[in-house]
């Protein structure tokens, strides 16, 4: 009678666990690690730097990401889902495999950008997917009452690396911040000044110290805003410039 | 150095055709198909796929390839099924071919819904997902009418029962052959989430 108690209850203490690490985010070393160096591509980074992409099998793998992205990789403001259209295939793989290796935390995104969810290849043709899209500039703003403050901040402290008009650099993984959510800016800069997150490039953690919660959220107000770059514009919104 | 970078080659090639092996058109001859719904599927599943329990899953246009996929893994002990184990330990490989496309080709009628007034509520989970709590929209993956693909099964005019069974089992573990996409999803699916967007499901055709 009471070996038959027992049963379910050693069933569930030895299965349930495994279960549910399986579905849990690893974790990687990052920017609290000796050694690290933020753009140091890892070996899968490298075969997916180099594969030969294919845009057309990207848009078959997107489905995956598209429930929280958006069909039209457009995001969503009202959360940290950040726009994906347009962005540098370069910043895309290294984000995906960062996540996907545990060197940048993101519980939420994990179970659909592991090893069972995309492969290799396919993160590979989804960034190059990605990148091949236009940019919606319906994405999310500020308020608007700051934006001198966030141009001037801009001008000192982003230009030089994410660019005059927030086009990044691919050839740094740089990300384009032009069109991004406010919302997901503000989230990731603050992330990015706390020291969590974690795939961070040590030089902009050391830049973003200095400044206010307010300068941040006046800066991350004036990329949302920065129109995405010539030839990239999404053309349902040419029609309809002054939407916020 | 080279041993790592051609153990990772070897890894994506492996991954590729496992996934194009997944993909791979379903063979056969619906037709053939005929005798067996008749005197093993018809009881649950209704003879034309729109069976009429609420535990058992309509398989009415039900892709070919999910429709194979779960008889191999009823089969293999890879999904649990008290039930369809023993109905598909017998079938041969041409048997779940043929029956696949039998079901696959039949038309699907949306099925009884219990509760209409949480239809909005479940077709808005559907269409967006739950932002907070991390559940994409179920269109991404499975359609924008859950007429789903060859990677993602129809959920579209599915019993209430069944789907709602479903969730369950894959957030508790219980069913867990799907690539661990839908245990994610499952387990951050609150109660009322789930029955809501069972009922919405139910009236798609």
């Amino acid at each position: 009678m009471k070996f038959i108690a027992v049963i379910p209850i050693l069933f569930a203490l030895g299965s349930l666990p495994a279960w549910a690490d399986a579905l849990q985010q690893p974790r990687a070393p990052g920017i609290e690690s000796k050694g690290y160096v933020w753009n140091k591509p890892n070996k899968e980074q490298i075969f997916a730097l180099k594969h030969k992409a294919d845009p057309v099998k990207g848009k078959a793998a997107y489905r995956v990401c598209q429930g929280c992205h958006k069909p039209d990789a457009s995001g969503r403001g009202d959360a940290d889902y950040p726009q994906l259209a347009g962005q540098h295939t370069t910043v895309l793989i290294k984000q995906l495999v960062d996540v996907r290796a545990g060197k940048r935390d993101n519980p939420k995104m994990h179970p659909f950008v592991g090893e069972w969810a995309v492969t290799t290849e396919e993160i590979s043709d989804i960034a190059a997917y990605l990148n091949s899209l236009p940019i919606p500039t319906t994405n999310s703003k500020g308020d608007g009452k700051h934006l001198d403050r966030g141009f001037a901040v801009y001008e000192k402290s982003c230009a030089d690396c994410h660019g005059d008009a927030g086009e990044g650099y691919g050839d740094k993984f740089y990300p384009m911040v032009a069109s991004q959510h406010y919302a997901y800016l503000l989230y990731e800069s603050l992330q990015i000044r706390e020291g969590t997150r974690r795939n961070a490039n040590p030089k902009m953690v050391r830049i973003i110290k200095k400044y206010s919660d307010e300068d941040l959220q006046a800066v991350a107000d004036y990329m949302s805003r920065l129109p995405p770059p010539v030839g990239k514009l999404a053309p349902a919104t040419v029609a309809d410039p002054g939407k916020k | 150095m080279l041993n790592l970078s051609a153990k990772i080659l070897a890894m994506g090639i492996g991954l590729a055709l496992a996934l194009s092996a997944a993909q791979a058109q379903v063979k056969g001859d619906a037709t053939k198909a005929k005798a067996l719904v008749d005197t093993v599927c018809i009881a649950c599943h209704g003879a034309d796929g729109n069976g009429p329990v609420p535990m058992f899953p309509r398989l009415a246009g039900q892709s070919a390839e999910y429709l194979l996929k779960q008889m191999q893994d009823f089969k293999n002990n890879k999904r649990p099924g008290e039930i369809m184990a023993p109905n598909v330990a017998n079938l041969s490989a041409d048997d779940m071919a043929n029956l696949a496309l039998f079901f696959a080709g039949q038309k699907a009628v949306p099925a009884p819904v219990g509760d209409p007034t949480l239809v909005t509520r479940g077709k808005k989970l559907f269409d967006d997902g739950n932002a907070a709590s991390g559940v994409p929209a179920c269109s991404g993956c499975h359609g924008a009418n859950g007429e789903g693909s060859s990677l993602y099964p129809r959920v579209a005019a599915q019993h209430v029962e069944y789907t709602i069974d479903q969730i369950k089992q894959f957030a508790s573990g219980k069913r867990k052959n799907d690539k661990r996409l839908m245990q994610a999803v499952a387990t951050r699916m609150s109660e009322d989430e789930t029955r809501a967007v069972a009922q919405y499901l139910a009236s798609l055709p």
